[in-house]
């Protein structure tokens, strides 16, 4: 577990620093399962910030967001640092972001924690029901503590965690500059079985499937504004010049739509699961993603997010590559 | 059961394989489906795996890209991009439910026009046998 | 200009004769192209390519103020030039052409006459769809510096040299080592002909060195370079000789002074023969100037030689020795450059089996060739086995030549042919016969290739002369007892009959390899290799010695294994494509290049990761404030291909006359059903 005392005393040894310009942690929300992310520049605001299953959002996405910010004529940039909390599936993010230069290392100072899993809303909600209550929630290794106002419930890690948890690799930070708290065990590996089950429907179950999926989207973009790795300056989905895909919500422009994102994010998705996560008609997102993560690790041998000195999988080769559908 | 139609398939080919192959079909007059339309681009790295989507979209049946064989590329490296790129667009097309006989890909050589023929025929048949694309085919909208 | 103006489309239908109008309802089709949107003018001629054809486009353009052109015809690979230079003529950009394949890809590869006018029909449409969204292209030319800089000074090096100094251009000339020559200058006789490698090769030498547009920098090496076709930027390092390049006049005093004389292994003579720390490769080294070898001189390794301080200061008369020189940078510019770095041969302890690290009378065909040599460590007889002093030591008496060793053998990596190897074995079989016409000579091969001139009469001669020639691989050679017999055991796949075969003298036919230290001038130069580990030509058959990058060629070894004559004649090939971007003294520029919108561009560098060229860079870019990178094309080396513009996730990236928005419309048109 992580000593939320150390968490805030480094949070407050960094916000001093005259190089850091603010921190991103997480905060008690206000009500539900899931902490609020909080952007301090003040280290006397070090005090609100947690860490405990809750703190499930992924903060990486913060870091790029911040690099796009207009100056106002004749001022100076403020090139000075962003820190940010990471758990271990978001610095794979801080790596992959890395390898496609969106910052360099020096811009970021990377305040890691090894964990053991974060709440999955829905699951909870199934659980617990809607909770207009503020939550707080401990994990061991086998089991996870919900405190909803006072109400302390205790149930297995694989009824409440988010799936990602239940196959997570990658448990401890892959990048950080400060540890906060002991390296944790990896206790779960990922062998993918859900796309194999997926795979075994035929072609029209699929598209029933998706058919039935993509028709609720709504094209919030909520799903592309959340991921740490969608930060072009103009996303093509919404370019006008050509315009690929059109702004009716049809089944048509739908389809398109999630084909594109999950294209754009083959070789890149570092499978925090937050598009799935704040997805508002519950689309089942990442059944995508992790096929292309899958198929990427089986043809090509790659990972993102692991190597910060790596290649970008679309932008590299190897001659070897298979090609057996090709005629 | 698909009733017979004619498919409609949108094909990528390099100016300088594959365009080439495609020409010496025509001057060796080998006859082949009239189904197949080409669109040109200089380099089968040129095309962006998002053209098939949008090319489904539309309302092709199927498409096919082609380009130099390894190592033979003009551009030297351009086709092995291209493969990588399709053969990941094609698994993902197929996850979505849209039948993989849609999306195919060829090495055609600047002196493969019997191979271009072949290779026409048989991407018609497959668009044939997966029948009419209209999973998500763009509506016509008239104002 | 009437280009800046709303699209005004002319179509023009060819009959092609009867080729396109026998299958394709040519009046049908222009009827339909004159109702698509932009177009102002469709009429259909016999023949668009005559010059009727052409005049009536060109009057259209003046009278109709045409500003976009489709010509529905044969191939664009075939006429696209032609209307492009007749749109130039009429005055308008000429990359406001677009071609519809109406003959190759419709006439002619199909029969029912409906449904290839109705394919005419869209192909022309997918054409307007595009032409709508075509823009104006420049055609740029940029200068050539009239001066080439060659890599390497063998004989590839050499020749090239030559021949671009002779046509009157400067020539900058690079050697790694102390001495121009390489490979050849280590040779004694060449094949198939007997010459003596040396008395061809040194004239060479020396009329390099003394050209007046040559200059050579040997015990120099490439450290850098920068630029495009026409406008290289090359920095040089020459290393520091220790000895004052311009008073040392090669007498040779201190080298026999020299404390560690007689005591290092020598390159030149692969290691058989001894030199001293300060040394001349070989006699006939160009230029005859001293190098004092910094890993082994006492005086620079430990600071202090002998008790009296260094013996080559004292016995050098014009006082050349400086032990304080340092290492110096050249700068240069050059329009041209010529890649001619070589080989290395096989490095036989990769084949242990056949014991070459373990025993001296194993040993390499360039081993051989420097054990036959006059100028040899031997002069020229072939003794092993002599004492340190050069004394003792046995004349062979049975010899064995193994063919394919390192090459057309997977297990080593190598699965081609050297080339140069049944030639060379024969030769030296050859010459072995001649110094020793007793000896016993044997040949293992697994086949014999004698595909050049003179070569099979060549090989014959040699089996005549006593030599037998058994055919088979062998599979291990070892040490027999005490004294210096080798067995080599082999199966003669002839009879299927193993053998043990002794011989005390075993030579290697060793292949040739691409340099060790390749991958440094493939980083330099963003060059490729071939499977084989060579370069990579542009093409295999049409263009030997380009490569992808313009204005780089290929002379010699480095592309492949060959022989002199081959290399001569593509060092002259090199010399002859470097002469003819320097003559004409321009380079064109391709128009249809990669641009980038800095302001959607994201910085990731995916691009400049698939860019084969290593057209693009990124650069600072003030965006709103802040400093952020962004994609920059060098339009002088991007060939167009695209390949940025699919790895592009924003769509920053786009090749001229190939974007996206100039393709989607024609997936739009060919992608509806008719």
């Amino acid at each position: 577990m992580v000593d939320e005392k150390k968490l805030q005393d480094k949070a407050k040894e960094t916000l001093i620093r005259d190089d850091v310009r603010r921190l991103i942690g997480w905060k008690r929300s206000t009500y539900g399962y899931e902490a609020a992310p909080a952007v301090l520049t003040d280290a006397s605001q070090a005090d609100q910030l947690i860490f405990d299953p809750t703190c499930v959002q992924n903060l990486a996405s913060f870091i790029s967001l911040e690099e796009k910010k207009p100056v106002a004529r004749g001022a100076e940039p403020d090139t000075r640092k962003i820190a940010v909390m990471v758990k271990g599936c978001d610095s794979r993010a801080i790596v992959q972001q890395l390898v496609e230069k969106a910052y360099s290392r020096d811009d970021v100072v990377v305040l890691g924690i090894p964990c053991m899993g974060v709440i999955d809303r829905r699951k909870a909600e199934k659980l617990f029901g809607e909770t207009a209550g503020q939550v707080s929630a401990k994990v061991d290794k086998e089991k996870v503590a919900v405190d909803i106002e006072g109400d302390v419930k205790t149930v297995d890690r694989k009824d409440i965690l988010m799936d990602k948890c239940l196959r997570c690799r990658y448990p401890n930070p892959l990048v950080s500059d400060f540890l906060l708290g002991e390296e944790v065990e990896k206790w779960a590996d990922d062998d993918f079985a859900d796309v194999d089950d997926f795979e075994k429907m035929s072609p029209e179950e699929k598209w029933k499937h998706w058919d039935e999926q993509f028709s609720k989207c709504i094209r919030c973009y909520s799903c592309k504004s959340v991921c740490p790795m969608c930060y072009c300056v103009e996303c093509v989905v919404t370019q006008l010049k050509p315009q690929w895909t059109r702004r009716s919500t049809d089944i048509s422009e739908n389809t398109a739509y999630h084909i594109q994102r999950a294209w754009h994010l083959a070789g890149r998705c570092i499978e925090c699961m937050e598009c799935q996560r704040v997805c508002p008609v519950d689309i089942p997102i990442m059944t995508l993603n992790r096929k292309m993560t899958r198929d990427v690790k089986e043809m090509f041998d790659y990972e993102p997010g692991v190597d910060p000195e790596g290649e970008p999988m679309l932008a590299s080769y190897n001659p070897q590559d298979p090609e057996d559908y090709i005629m | 059961m698909t009733e017979e139609y004619e498919p409609n398939i949108v094909a990528f080919l390099c100016n300088w394989c594959s365009y080439a192959g495609a020409d010496l079909a025509g001057t060796s007059r080998t006859h082949y489906l009239p189904n197949v339309k080409i669109i040109r681009v200089m380099c089968s790295g040129r095309v962006n795996p998002l053209f098939i989507v949008n090319a489904l979209q539309q309302g092709a049946d199927g498409v096919l890209i082609s380009g130099c064989h390894p190592g033979d590329c003009h551009y030297l490296e351009g086709n092995f991009f291209a493969r990588r790129r399709f053969m990941l667009m094609r698994k993902l097309l197929e996850h979505v439910g849209v039948d993989p006989g849609r999306v195919n890909m060829s090495w055609v050589s600047a002196s493969e026009g019997a191979k271009f023929k072949d290779v026409v025929d048989d991407v018609v048949a497959k668009a044939k046998e997966a029948g009419p694309m209209d999973q998500f085919r763009r509506r016509q909208i008239n104002w | 200009m009437a280009e800046n103006y709303r699209p005004k489309i002319g179509v023009y239908v060819c009959h092609c004769g009867i080729n396109i109008g026998s299958v394709v309802d040519v009046p049908a089709v222009v009827e339909y192209a004159s109702k698509l949107p932009g177009v102002a003018v469709s009429r259909e001629y016999t023949y668009m390519c005559s010059d009727p054809g052409q005049n009536l486009i060109k009057e259209d353009i003046e009278k109709e103020e045409l500003n976009r052109v489709i010509v529905a015809s044969c191939s664009p690979r075939m006429h696209e030039p032609t209307f492009r230079k007749t749109l130039k003529e009429a005055g308008i950009n000429p990359y406001f052409l677009e071609m519809a394949n109406i003959r190759e890809q419709c006439s002619w590869v199909h029969e029912d006459r409906d449904e290839a006018t109705e394919k005419a029909k869209k192909l022309i449409e997918a054409s307007v769809a595009k032409a709508l969204l075509l823009e104006a292209l420049e055609e740029k030319e940029v200068d050539v510096i009239p001066s080439c800089l060659i890599i390497g000074a063998g004989i590839a090096g050499i020749q090239a040299a030559l021949d671009i100094a002779e046509a009157g251009f400067k020539v900058y000339l690079v050697e790694k080592t102390p001495s121009v020559g390489g490979h050849m200058a280590q040779l004694d006789k060449t094949f198939p002909t007997l010459d003596c490698s040396a008395c061809i090769l040194t004239p060479k030498m020396v009329d390099v060195a003394n050209h007046p547009n040559i200059e050579l920098m040997t015990y120099s090496q490439l450290e850098e370079i920068s630029g495009y076709v026409g406008n290289f930027k090359a920095k040089i390092r020459k290393k520091a000789r220790y000895v004052n390049f311009d008073t040392c006049t090669g007498c040779g005093v201190c080298a026999e002074n020299c404390r560690l004389a007689g005591r290092i292994p020598s390159e030149f003579d692969e290691f058989i023969g001894m030199r001293g720390a300060i040394y001349l490769p070989f006699p006939q080294a160009v230029p005859a100037k001293y190098t004092i070898d910094p890993q082994r001189c006492l005086q620079l390794t430990k600071g202090k030689c002998g008790k009296e301080g260094p013996a080559c200061v004292e016995a050098c008369g014009p006082g050349c020795i400086d032990f304080e020189q340092e290492d110096e940078i050249v700068e240069i510019e050059c329009g041209t450059v010529i890649v001619a770095t070589g080989y290395d041969v096989f490095d036989c302890r990769r084949k242990p089996e056949y014991g070459w690290e373990e025993n001296a009378n194993v040993m390499t065909g360039l081993e051989f060739e420097r054990l036959v040599s006059a100028s040899g460590p031997t002069g020229g007889k072939p003794i092993l086995g002599r004492d340190k002093k050069g004394e003792g030591g046995y004349e062979p008496k049975k010899v064995a030549f193994i063919h394919c060793v390192g090459s057309r053998d997977k297990s080593v990596g190598n699965e081609y042919c050297s080339r140069v190897c049944c030639m060379y074995l024969a030769k030296q079989a050859h010459l072995i016969r001649d110094k020793l016409p007793e000896a016993e000579i044997t040949v293992f091969y697994m086949d014999v290739r004698a595909f050049g001139k003179g070569f099979e009469e060549f090989y014959d001669r040699v089996r005549r002369e006593g030599i037998r020639y058994v055919r088979g691989n062998p599979s291990e050679i070892y040490r027999k007892g005490d004294d210096h017999t080798m067995v080599i055991k082999v199966e003669d796949t002839l009879t299927g009959t193993p053998l043990e075969y002794e011989a005390d003298l075993v030579v290697l036919g060793v292949g040739l390899e691409p340099r060790s230290d390749i991958r440094e001038i493939i980083d330099l130069f963003k060059l490729s290799q071939s499977t084989d580990g060579f370069f990579l030509e542009a093409h295999p058959k049409l263009r030997p010695v380009d490569t992808a990058s313009d204005g780089v060629f290929l002379a010699g070894c480095c592309q492949g294994p060959k022989d002199i004559p081959d290399t001569v004649a593509q060092a002259k090939g090199a010399a002859s494509s470097a002469l003819i971007l320097m003559a004409y003294g321009k380079v064109k520029v391709e128009a249809q290049v990669s641009v980038v919108n800095p302001d959607e561009c994201r910085g990731c560098g995916f691009c400049v990761e698939v860019c084969p060229f290593g057209a693009i860079e990124l650069v600072d870019e003030n965006r709103m404030g802040n400093i952020v990178k962004v994609a920059l094309v060098n339009e002088a080396l991007c060939k167009g291909c695209g390949s940025c513009a699919a790895a592009c996730l924003s769509g920053a990236i786009q090749p001229r006359s190939f974007k996206d928005e100039q393709i989607l419309p024609q997936i739009a048109v060919l992608g509806v059903k008719p």
